[in-house]
Order: structure tokens, then C-alpha cells, then sequence
């Protein structure tokens, strides 16, 4: 097209196209922004939690008077879960994988007070955890049976053996080095050592949001803190079904106890992403809005443009131009306008990502983000000034006689 | 005068319906976005207590590790250990000063049939109910000799008394909690405190507690805690005894003082018990103690989260967007009116009337925008309630204060926006018309 | 060169129909410089539309160079516009936002004519208008004659065999109006068919031949008697 002529025109009635182009960068600017936003949350929702979500749920049980033998009463509701039709299999632990609330320690691989360690969430679990949680050991052994101690509330220290994840095998001892960890002596509370006898795959801590979500060490012990947790697996298919069983069997079998929290895995990581899966709904929304909003002012303006052009399109009319001559100069103009805009909008979006980097702590973006937001922006520009265009292409030659 | 220009105003915006439509909607929907997100904000980082938040004061001390500074390398832990409370509560120097630490109880209803349930409690001291002038409905906060004779009392929350005793004036009837029976002194009306400063460690947004009970009692009766609790060093030994005794913090710490010489004594206070402390071995960081105001607490504690920060700047973002369409959309339209401007100026009118009259149709235009931008807020809470949940069931009233800075900011953007068109619509010479067509 | 037969021109709106042209017959030979002349409404700018292409008519055969040009497609009648006639308008028609150069450009850039030819004849035919000086002039930097003056420059930079014009002086001063007049008038020396709407009958009395139109129909013309009688008809 004739983006000389244009563009001159173009610059003697600066105003609008400025403003369009500026509400075109700083759209752009939210929009990429948004986006990076987007797309580090979707990462980390997209992590698996190492175990087997669709089939797990949990309940608490609290005892609440003397009467009631905590140490009786895990073993007992374990044998009579671990009996009922339908489970795979349970066990009680302290915590549940990003439910928030959780146990953490540090281990080190030298003792004394004066060395770093390595931030590890901690569950207590007994021999029953790989069924359970359907982990995968991939170096050393797990616990036996006979591994398996109780733990009071108020105790201190800690057995001699643990499992750890891959992921608290490479920060213990280096990226490539983590099988090597099998056999090695770790600290825990500075100074108090552990064997790591296994190293299971994955499994989440109860926080998202903590960088070391996923160094987990497994603890045999069973909880006498008063209040534990049974995870529960159910076979395939039968996990709604076995939920309320299990609740009306557990607050039938003691009396001297309540069970509450009753709830799914799936709902765990429902809740635990709910900020941010909320959070990507309303970027979202934000960015469709915003692109709506730019697409209705390029109609805006445009259509005025149009409007007060009509004399000038009936002339170019009776001077030979067709109707798609006519409509490509408004298409090319617009495309003049976006591109200035897209181009300003480069360097505003890169400026806010560093702010943003800068001041909220978020991942630097994509560079690829760019370009495409740039393109999409084009695009937009010229669906928005198309309508426009069309009614311009369709003002009859006649009007350059005809209007004064 | 006025009025002649808000006839014209409202003729023109008339005489272009769908054009000033676009217009109020691009105002409307960028203050839309802005206050709902505005108000979440302002509710975030709200005065939970106005009437004396600068007389109520959080009290951090600095018994952290001597190898491993606490929070981001140099603040003081946000919580207190038993030991340090108890000496605080002794000996400090405060108007009022109460240590206090969550914790869950279950409560067995009478009946047999009713099953026992968790209640949320709060374990304090009797000042706690006059500091925080928490509001009764039925007695009052138990007496301070309860604090230290460890007798069993209550005070309920209103839900709590609907729930157990069905909405009656309970004082002095029985609640069994735990396999203890505690006697009701008082029960609360509504209390929300949002943000709930007096425990931003465990959830700045959560509810307040169902039940409260004196701390000492809990501490003899060794009831389950339910808090965050954050230890340096492990306690010396096994048993409740030696947790008690521990470097591990779990007690939130306030204080009233009154004046600035209260605060300084306070202060002085703190120093010196924690000079002494370090002579018997503890405190090995260097004297750091924070004394905050609950404003100060509050802005330590970053309470207003990032999401929402960036969520704000972005919603700017956004109404600069809608006020650059709408500048765009008032020039094109003050544009067109060129014939009718000079035949105005060729008829005697000034500058400044005109300037007057576009700036009253701007207005026009900013005070639709500002009524459906209320509109449009109302439904953004409902959005964001919908979309986030329980989390922010707390934030999302939307008050006058509110709405009035809704129309106020609707107006003033539209102004803004109506500032450089209108300036272009005056400087239109009376006789323009006779040469550009 | 051109030949309208019985064209007949109804403008209808929602009340009422117009008939702007009434079986109206013309024909205009190579070379000719005809003066349209007529009571205002009688539909002489109507006229000019239909000989120029501009609106289509309700019925009636039109020939343009022996051409039916009734059923042509809308790109096709750009297409002639662009390459056959020239127009030059009352009100001038500048584009204001663009400079005298780039006004004259315009038929130039959708004949699709390459940089360097597209600026040799912009050149020539703003020196022949005596305006070679004022390229860099916006419309509104220039006088009414001189915006004429660009206006006919455009319609020539394409060289048109057929130069429509609808009152060229209307809005200029007797004398500037009269500079304008020869300019035509040297343009129709030059070759050019010229068909010019006036209402200045000593501007009329230039032109080598007059048409008069009222109601629609041509009413006199000098000495075409079988259009007269076509017209008592
Ligand atoms: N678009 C239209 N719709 C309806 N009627 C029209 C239209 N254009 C012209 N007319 C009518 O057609 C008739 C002829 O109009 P036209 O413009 O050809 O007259 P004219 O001879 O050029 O007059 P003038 O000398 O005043 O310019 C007039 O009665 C006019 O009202
Ligand atoms: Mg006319």
C-alpha cells in the first residue's frame, strides 16, 4: 500500500492516532505482563505432588478427654481401616501435601550449631507409605515393619533413619550426586544424626509457595500428638463412595474422640491453588476486557475518522480509487497506528517486567511473549478498524458533488 | 449559566448515543476494575482499630539464633517464647499488656446426642477484652485474679453462644471443653477485626476466635496449642516442662501504652531485662527489640499481599487505557463540532464559556461513568468473592467511602480526559469554517 | 466520445421520488468543450455525476468511447474514472491533510504508476498551473484561485482524455474565475473533451458550445436541432 501519503496525513492530525497508539502499548504492557504472570502460575499448579491425587483423602482425629489411648486407638482404627473393602491401603501421618499446615526442619551433612542446613519438610509416616501415597522408591530401601517407633508431642529427638526425596538428595549432596546419598549420615537439629536408608522419588510439603516445596524426609514414627491424620487410598473409582464410610466408622468405633476435616486430595490441591488459580482467571478476564476496550476506541476513532473524512473518500472515490482501495487506507493506516503503538509497547512492557521482577519478586518474562503480543495487538487492530473501513469503502463517489 | 450548559451537555451526548455510551462504558470499566480491587486493598491494609491503634503496640525481642538471623536476616522474630512472656507480664511496665497464643479445643455439648465439635480459642488475659475494647453482648471479661488463680472461665463469641446455648444470656452456665468445665463470663456481640492484627502470624484474615480462655490455665493444663510455633534450638529435654522452658517462640505479645513516656519506659524496660538476660547466657544477637504500633505491625508484615499490589498496578493501568479512549473519543467528538464552535464564537462567546460548557459535558460523561463504574464494582466483589472464596469473604463490602471515591475518581478522570479536547475545541477560530472544509 | 440516450435519473427517499433527468440525450464529440448550463435543481450537477461516473442512472443508454458502460463493475468504473476523466469540483475537493504535491498524487497512486513517473508528471502539471513553487503548500496555506489551480493540476496528472467540471469558478471572484477560464480553455486546446456546469453565462459563452438544461431535459442547445426536438418531445 502507499504508507507515504498516509503516513504525512497521518501526522497532521496527530492526536488520535497518538492516543490509540499509546492505549495500544500500554495494553500490550498488561497484557505480556499478565501473561508471564499467567504462565508461572500455571507451571507451578502444574507440578505433580508425587502422589496419587485421585484416589487419596484424609481425616483428623482429635481425642479430647483422659479416657481416651491414643496409642490404642491408631492402632486400632489402622487395622480397621487398612481391613474395610475398598481401601488400598492408609496410614497416619501429621500433614497432609499442600495443605498448608505442615512440619519443617533443617538437615545438614556436617554436625554443629555453626553449619548451614537444608530447609525439609517433614512427615511422619509408617512402612505402609509407598502403598499408601503410591510413591516410587528409586535408590536404598524403605522402612520395615520393625523401623516403626512412636513419637510423643513434646519429644525432641529423632530415630536414626529416614527416606528423603531426590530433590533433598540433590541439596544435600549435589545435582549429580544424589544417589550417593543411600548410606549417609545426616544432621538434624545441628547436631543429632540420621542414616538415609532411601530415596523416593517425589512428594510435595504442605506449602506451594515455599522454593523447597519439594524436599520431603519421611520420619517412622507414629504421632502422639493428640491429634493425627489418616490418609486413606481407595481403590479407583470407590473413593467417594468409602468417604462417609470411613467417617461414620472412626466416630462410631471411640467416643472418646471427634474426627473432622474430612477431605480429598483433589480438594487439597484445589484450595492450596485456589489464589492462584483465581488469580489466572482474573488476568485473564483483565486481559479480554482491556483488548475490548482498545478494540472499541480503535472503532471509536476510526468510525469518527471515517465520518469526517467523507468528502475526502468521495473525492479519492471519483478520482479512480475502488472500495478496496479506500478500505486498505484505513486497514494501512491503522497499521501504521498499532505498529508505533506495538513498538512503544515493547519497550513499556519491558520496562514493567523489570519493575514488577524487581519489586514483587516474579520471574522475569518470556522473551518470545513479546513479539506475539505484538502480533496479536496488529491483529486486533485490524479486526477492531475493519467495520470502519467497510462503511468507508461503501460511501458512494457521488458525495464529492454532492457535500458542502 | 450552569444549567444552560448541562442542557447542552446532555443534548450533546444525546444527539451521539452509542458514541457517549462507549464513553461512560470506558470510564465506568475502568473504575470498575480499579475500585474493586481498590477496595479489596483498602480493607487489606484497613485500621482494624482506629480509635487507638496508635496506643496499642506489638512487641518483638530479638532471642534468635546467634548463627542464623531471624526473618529476611534481621528483623526479630514475630512471636514471643513462654519464659520472655511470662517475665513481660510480670515485670514490663505497660499501661495494660496481654500475652496470648491460639489454640483448639473441643467443645462437648450437653445432650447425648449432639456430637462434640472443634471450637477456635484464643488463650489471654483478662486486660485483653479492654485493650482491644472488644464488644460485649451479655457480662463482660473475666477479672484479673482469674489469671492468676487459673480458674476456669469463658468468654464467648456470639456464634458460639447461638450455637451452644442458642442465642441466650449464658453467663454463669457451664461449657465443657476438653473434659474441663468452664464457666461463662461474658459474651461477645459481632467483633471482626480486618485485618486480625493481634495475630497476623496464624492468618491476617482469618476469623477471631470462638472462645477465650486464660492463658495460665491452658499453660497448667497442658491444652493442645494450635499455632504457629517456631523453635531455633530444640528444647533441652523431653515433656511440656521443657518446651515451656525452650527458645521456641508461640506467644503474640501486646502492649497499651498511652503516651510517648509510657512507650520510652517500655522501651527501656525491655532493654534492660534483656541486658540481664544475656547475662545468664540467652539473647547472642545484638539488642534488636521492635516495639510497633498496629499500623507499623501491619506494614512489617506486608498484610496487603502481592497479588493484590499487582492486581492494583495493573487496574491503573487499565483506567489509563479507558481515560486514553475516552480523551481519544472526546477530541473526535469535540472535533466535529467545529461548525457549532465558531458560530458560537462568532456570536459572542468567550473562550473561557466555551471551555465551561465542554467541561460540563465532560463531566457529564465522568458522572455516568462513576454510577455504572458503582455498578460495575458491586459486581466485581461479587467476582472476586466467587473466584478466591473463603479467603476473602471479609474484604469485600463495599461502604460509602467507597462508592463517593468511585464517582469522585469517575469525575475527576473524566475532567482529565475532557481537559485536552476541550483546550482544542476553544483554541477553533470563529472563522475556520470558511476555509478547511 | 460520449452518448447519452433517453437517461432517465430518479432519486427516491422515503416520501418522495425526484426525477432529476428526464429522457435526456447528449452527445459529445472528441475534443469538444461544452458549457452546461441551467436553473439551479434542474439537475445539471446530476448530469455530470452520471457523465463522470460518479452515480449510476435508473434507465437509459450511456456509451462512453463507444462503450456501454451501464453494466460495469464498481472496480471497473474506478478503473475508467481513473484513466479517462479528470474532475475538477466547486468546492475544490483538496485532501487538507496533504500537501499540494501529494494532492495531485492521489489518481496518480491508484493508476499505479511507478515513484519516478508519478513525480515527473506531477511536476509538469503543477508548472503548467504556474504552482511549481508551492509543492510543500497544505490546501489550507493557499489562496481559493490557487487551490482551483491544484484541483485542475489533479485532474490532468493522469491525462484524461475527458475533463468534467462542476462550476469551477463558483466559489472565486470574476477575475480569478476568468485566470481559471483559460486555463480550461488552453487545457481543451490541448486536446482534452471538456464538459463544464456554470452559472455565468459570459463564462458559458466561452466554451464552444452550450447546453441548457431545466426540469431534467436538455431545453436548448445551439443549432443540434435533433436534440431540440428530442426535447419538445
Ligand atoms: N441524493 C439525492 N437524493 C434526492 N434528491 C436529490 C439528490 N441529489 C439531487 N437531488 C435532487 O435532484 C434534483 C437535481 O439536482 P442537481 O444537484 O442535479 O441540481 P443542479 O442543477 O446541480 O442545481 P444547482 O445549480 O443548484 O447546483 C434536485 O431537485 C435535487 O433536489
Ligand atoms: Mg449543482
Amino acid at each position: 500500500m502507499q504508507f507515504g501519503p498516509i503516513w504525512r496525513a497521518l501526522m497532521r492530525n496527530k492526536t488520535g492516532a497518538i492516543l490509540i497508539a499509546l492505549q495500544v502499548a500500554v495494553t500490550m504492557a498488561i497484557m505480556v505482563n499478565a501473561i508471564s504472570i499467567i504462565q508461572t502460575r500455571a507451571e507451578a499448579m502444574a507440578r505433580p505432588s508425587g502422589i496419587d491425587e485421585p484416589n487419596i483423602f484424609y481425616i483428623s482425629s482429635i481425642g479430647f478427654n483422659d479416657a481416651f489411648n491414643e496409642r490404642v486407638a491408631v492402632e486400632e482404627d489402622l487395622a480397621a481401616l487398612r481391613a474395610m473393602p475398598g481401601v488400598v491401603d492408609a496410614l497416619q501421618t501429621n500433614s497432609v501435601p499442600l495443605s498448608g499446615g505442615g512440619w519443617s526442619m533443617g538437615l545438614q551433612t556436617e554436625p554443629g550449631d555453626d553449619m548451614d542446613g537444608v530447609g525439609v519438610a517433614v512427615y511422619f509416616v509408617d512402612d505402609h507409605a509407598l502403598d499408601t501415597y503410591d510413591l516410587e522408591l528409586v535408590a536404598g530401601e524403605f522402612f520395615s515393619p520393625t523401623d516403626i517407633e512412636w513419637r510423643e508431642g513434646s519429644s525432641s529427638t529423632w530415630p536414626d533413619r529416614t527416606v528423603i526425596t531426590v530433590a533433598m538428595a540433590e541439596a544435600l549432596f549435589g545435582e549429580d550426586e544424589w544417589r550417593s546419598g543411600v548410606g549417609k549420615t545426616v544432621y538434624i537439629n545441628n547436631n543429632e544424626p540420621m542414616t538415609v536408608t532411601g530415596i523416593i522419588d517425589r512428594m510435595q510439603a504442605a506449602w506451594n509457595g515455599w522454593d523447597g516445596v519439594e524436599r520431603t524426609m519421611l520420619v517412622p514414627q507414629r504421632t502422639l500428638f493428640g491429634s493425627s491424620r489418616y490418609i486413606i487410598r481407595a481403590e479407583p473409582g470407590l473413593r467417594d463412595e468409602l468417604m462417609p464410610q470411613v467417617e461414620e466408622m472412626l466416630a462410631q468405633s471411640n467416643k472418646d474422640r471427634i474426627v473432622r476435616g474430612l477431605r480429598t486430595m483433589e480438594e487439597t490441591r484445589e484450595r492450596s491453588y485456589r489464589g492462584d488459580a483465581s488469580m489466572i482467571k482474573l488476568l485473564m478476564f483483565t486481559i479480554g476486557l482491556l483488548l475490548l476496550i482498545t478494540a472499541l476506541g480503535i472503532v471509536g476513532l476510526a468510525s469518527f475518522s471515517v465520518s469526517r473524512r467523507t468528502k475526502q473518500i468521495g473525492t479519492r472515490r471519483a478520482l479512480g480509487a475502488t472500495r478496496a482501495d479506500i478500505a486498505g487506507y484505513f486497514m494501512s493506516e491503522n497499521l501504521l497506528i498499532s505498529g508505533m503503538g506495538v513498538l512503544l509497547g515493547a519497550a513499556l512492557t519491558v520496562g514493567l517486567n523489570m519493575w514488577m521482577v524487581d519489586a514483587f519478586d516474579l520471574d522475569r518474562m518470556e522473551v518470545w511473549l513479546v513479539p506475539a503480543a505484538m502480533g496479536v495487538l496488529l491483529v486486533v487492530g485490524q479486526l477492531a478498524v475493519f467495520g470502519p473501513a467497510r462503511r468507508a469503502s461503501s460511501v458512494p463517489p457521488a458525495v464529492a458533488t454532492r457535500t458542502v | 449559566m450552569f444549567n444552560y450548559y448541562l442542557k447542552l451537555g446532555w443534548l450533546s451526548l444525546r444527539a451521539n448515543p452509542l458514541l457517549s455510551l462507549l464513553m461512560v462504558a470506558a470510564i465506568g470499566v475502568g473504575i470498575g476494575a480499579c475500585m474493586t480491587i481498590l477496595t479489596v486493598n483498602y480493607t487489606m491494609s484497613g485500621n482494624p482499630i482506629p480509635h487507638k491503634s496508635d496506643q496499642l503496640y506489638h512487641v518483638q525481642l530479638d532471642s534468635w539464633d546467634a548463627n542464623d538471623p531471624g526473618e529476611d536476616g534481621y528483623n526479630p522474630p514475630d512471636q514471643v517464647t513462654y519464659n520472655d512472656a511470662m517475665a513481660l507480664m510480670n515485670g514490663a511496665p505497660g499501661f495494660r499488656q496481654v500475652a496470648s497464643n491460639r489454640s483448639g479445643l473441643v467443645l462437648e455439648p450437653e445432650g447425648d446426642d449432639e456430637r462434640p465439635f472443634s471450637v477456635d480459642v484464643r488463650n489471654t488475659w483478662a486486660d485483653f477484652f479492654p485493650m482491644f475494647d472488644t464488644p460485649f453482648l451479655y457480662g463482660s471479661g473475666w477479672d484479673d485474679t482469674a489469671d492468676t488463680t487459673r480458674e476456669p472461665v469463658v468468654v464467648l463469641s456470639r456464634e458460639l453462644n447461638e450455637r451452644v446455648f442458642g442465642g441466650e444470656d449464658s453467663v454463669g452456665r457451664t461449657v465443657r471443653m476438653n473434659g474441663l468445665n468452664f464457666r461463662v463470663v461474658g459474651v461477645l456481640d459481632e467483633w471482626m477485626v480486618v485485618p486480625k492484627f493481634y495475630d497476623v502470624t496464624n492468618g491476617p484474615f482469618n476469623e477471631t476466635e470462638e472462645a477465650f480462655i486464660p492463658f495460665n490455665l491452658a499453660v497448667d493444663q497442658e491444652l493442645p496449642r494450635n499455632g504457629n510455633t517456631n523453635c531455633w534450638k530444640p528444647p533441652e529435654g523431653d515433656g511440656f516442662e521443657a518446651f515451656k522452658n525452650s527458645e521456641c517462640v508461640w506467644i503474640q505479645f501486646w502492649a497499651e501504652l498511652r503516651d510517648e513516656q509510657e512507650k520510652a519506659a517500655f522501651s527501656n524496660w525491655l532493654d534492660a531485662y534483656v541486658a540481664e538476660q544475656k547475662e545468664l547466657g540467652r539473647f547472642p544477637r545484638p539488642l534488636n527489640n521492635r516495639v510497633l504500633a498496629v499500623m507499623e505491625w501491619m506494614e512489617d508484615r506486608q498484610v496487603v499481599e502481592d497479588d493484590a499490589q499487582v492486581m492494583l498496578g495493573l487496574s491503573f493501568l487499565f483506567l489509563v487505557v479507558c481515560l486514553l479512549n475516552t480523551i481519544g473519543l472526546l477530541l473526535a467528538k469535540f472535533m466535529r463540532k467545529t461548525g457549532d464552535i465558531s458560530v458560537r464564537r462568532a456570536l459572542g462567546a468567550r473562550r473561557s464559556d466555551l471551555f465551561r460548557q465542554h467541561m460540563v459535558e465532560a463531566g457529564l460523561i465522568g458522572l455516568g461513568g462513576g454510577v455504572l463504574g458503582i455498578a460495575l464494582t458491586w459486581l466485581g466483589l461479587r467476582g472476586i468473592e466467587v473466584l478466591f472464596g473463603e479467603f476473602v469473604e471479609n474484604l469485600v463490602g463495599l461502604d460509602w467511602v467507597m462508592m463517593l471515591t468511585a464517582v469522585g475518581l469517575a469525575i475527576v478522570s473524566a475532567l482529565v480526559a475532557g481537559l485536552y479536547p476541550t483546550w482544542r475545541a476553544t483554541r477553533i477560530m470563529p472563522a475556520s469554517q470558511l476555509k478547511a472544509q | 466520445m460520449l452518448s447519452m440516450q433517453n437517461i432517465s435519473m430518479v432519486y427516491r427517499t422515503d416520501t418522495v421520488e425526484t426525477h432529476a433527468l428526464r429522457q435526456f440525450n447528449l452527445d459529445v464529440g472528441e475534443g469538444e468543450f461544452v458549457a452546461i448550463t441551467g436553473p439551479s435543481g434542474s439537475g445539471k450537477t446530476t448530469f455530470l455525476n452520471i457523465a463522470g461516473l460518479l452515480e449510476k442512472f435508473t434507465s437509459g443508454r450511456y456509451e462512453l468511447d463507444g462503450k456501454d458502460v451501464s453494466s460495469l463493475s464498481d472496480a471497473a468504473t474506478s478503473r475508467v474514472r481513473n484513466e479517462k476523466i479528470g474532475f475538477v469540483f466547486q468546492g475544490f475537493n483538496l485532501i487538507p491533510d496533504l500537501n499540494v504535491f501529494d494532492n495531485v498524487d492521489v489518481p496518480l497512486r491508484y493508476r499505479g504508476f511507478n515513484g519516478a513517473e508519478r513525480k515527473q508528471r506531477i511536476e509538469r502539471v503543477l508548472d503548467m498551473v504556474g504552482l511549481a513553487s508551492r509543492q510543500k503548500h497544505l490546501p489550507a496555506q493557499l489562496s481559493g484561485g490557487q487551490q482551483q489551480r491544484v484541483a485542475i493540476a489533479r485532474a490532468l496528472a493522469g491525462e484524461p482524455r475527458f475533463l468534467l467540471a462542476d462550476e469551477p469558478t463558483g466559489n472565486l471572484d470574476s477575475q480569478m474565475a476568468m485566470s481559471i477560464m483559460e486555463l480550461i480553455q488552453e487545457i481543451n486546446r490541448g486536446g482534452t473533451t471538456i464538459i463544464m456546469v456554470t452559472h455565468d453565462p459570459t463564462l458559458a459563452n466561452l466554451a464552444g458550445r452550450n447546453v441548457h438544461i431545466r426540469d431534467g431535459r436538455v431545453s436548448d442547445s445551439d443549432a443540434d436541432t435533433q436534440l431540440a426536438e428530442v426535447a419538445v418531445g
